[in-house]
């Protein structure tokens, strides 16, 4: 190491300051060998990023979430809200949603409306938190089959429904993570798609006791929701879609759920 | 607080694992080292969640522990069982160019990198691979700036003449 090599390593790294970079700059104008030390060490420097980035990119993560103590670990499915910025989020209830951090297995309680049952109002909550996400919520979410099937089986059975990749997946949409919340006290699972373009796609199953009915069909805002009961389980799919592919959707998935 | 930092911890503990098992792979230069490291970080972080204040990095709270347990538990006791530490010529050689393998600049550099003394190691990581300012990273080590420069200018040196 030459003596100036602390000096021209920080000046590569922009961490020289005001006199002494002032000064380094021009020594190199007038010193021929100072600049061959300077482009040394920049060369020699350059490529270090990228070999720590390429074992960043080689982290066994599935085994060191395998590792985690299990009151963290059952929570450790990644939380989809970045990139939604706190202060565009009006409602009380996605506030308590944000508070709860990456913990997808939260019991957060969505505020009931004033409707009677629970069974219609959930569908209101549900369409007032979908309308918040954004194309950048989910979109980056790309879990290994393994973790997706993990997250689908911890959600059927806190809904009580047998959710497997296969029975969920729908035509040109790619589910992202699933994930619990609740609503008046019941368990509420929600497994998020997103279409070509990033955009989001909701399938919400609530274990409400709920009386069988068939796929329904509304418009709520820019939002269309397919919805039906069965088995005390009422389920909705909900997105910026027309009414008939909302209805599309539930019945494909009324058939395998 | 100590609720709301429980909760913090908990919540962002796994978004860091791929980066602490990377800072655990540049320490111990071993995996299975790093797999250990990177779990005892975690229990430790959730055994101290309460002394986190929400708000701050947790990424910086949780390689303070990492690095805690590197240099008083796990290096001491490789040494007193007489594993000794990865010969510097060894570095990263096996276990971690193994990992880098699919590339093979990356993994050549890697190589080079892991022949460095560990505090170099170290020190490169925070501020090449982490993005630490000097100061960040003097205060991270609890080393002057001064230092920080030499030592990356040190690393630099090393691997213009290794290459």
């Amino acid at each position: 190491m030459n003596g100036d090599d602390a000096e021209l390593v920080a000046l590569i790294d922009s961490e020289l300051d005001g006199d002494a970079k002032g000064r380094m700059l021009a020594r190199l104008a007038g010193d021929e060998e100072l600049r061959k030390r300077y482009e040394a060490l920049r060369d020699a420097g350059a490529p270090i990023a990228g070999s720590l980035e390429a074992l960043l990119r080689q982290a066994p993560v599935s085994r060191l979430r395998a590792g985690l103590p299990p009151e963290v670990a059952s929570r450790a499915v990644r939380w989809p809200f970045s990139g939604v910025a706190l202060r565009d989020l009006a409602a009380g209830f996605v506030l308590g949603l944000l508070a709860a951090g990456a913990m997808a297995w939260a019991a957060i309680n969505l505020a009931p409306r004033e409707e009677s049952e629970n069974y219609e109002n959930w569908r209101s909550a549900v369409a007032e938190y979908t309308d918040l996400y954004t194309k950048e919520t989910f979109s980056s979410q790309h879990p290994d089959p393994s973790l997706a099937e993990k997250e689908l089986a911890d959600v059927g059975e806190r809904v009580g429904a047998h959710l497997t990749p296969e029975s969920v997946a729908l035509p040109d949409l790619r589910f992202t993570v699933a994930f619990m919340l609740a609503y008046d006290g019941s368990p509420l699972g929600a497994i998020a798609y997103v279409d070509k373009d990033g955009a989001p796609v909701m399938f919400c199953i609530i274990a409400n006791g709920a009386s069988d009915a068939p796929v329904r069909t509304e418009r709520r805002s820019d939002l269309s929701v397919g919805w039906w009961s069965r088995g005390g389980r009422s389920h909705l799919v909900i997105g910026r879609m027309t009414e008939e592919h909302a209805a599309e959707l539930a019945r494909t998935l009324e058939s395998r759920v | 607080m100590s609720e709301a930092s429980r909760r913090e911890v908990r919540a962002g503990l796994e978004a860091c694992l791929a980066r602490l098992w990377r800072y655990a792979v540049v320490l111990s230069r071993t995996r299975d080292a790093a797999d250990d490291l990177v779990q005892a970080t975690c229990l430790r972080a959730i055994e101290r969640a309460d002394q986190f204040v929400p708000g701050t990095r947790l990424d910086r709270w949780l390689f303070s522990i990492l690095r805690s347990i590197w240099l008083n538990e796990i290096r001491a006791r490789k040494i007193r069982e007489g594993g000794g530490l990865v010969d510097a010529e060894e570095a990263l050689t096996s276990d971690g160019a193994k990992a880098v393998e699919t590339n093979i600049l990356a993994a050549e550099v890697f190589r080079l990198i892991g022949r460095l003394p560990e505090a170099q190691r170290e020190t490169v990581l925070l501020v090449y691979g982490e993005g630490f300012s000097y100061a960040e990273a003097a205060s991270a080590l609890g080393i002057p700036v001064g230092t920080v420069m030499s030592r990356l200018a040190a690393a630099r040196s090393a691997l213009a003449k290794l290459k």
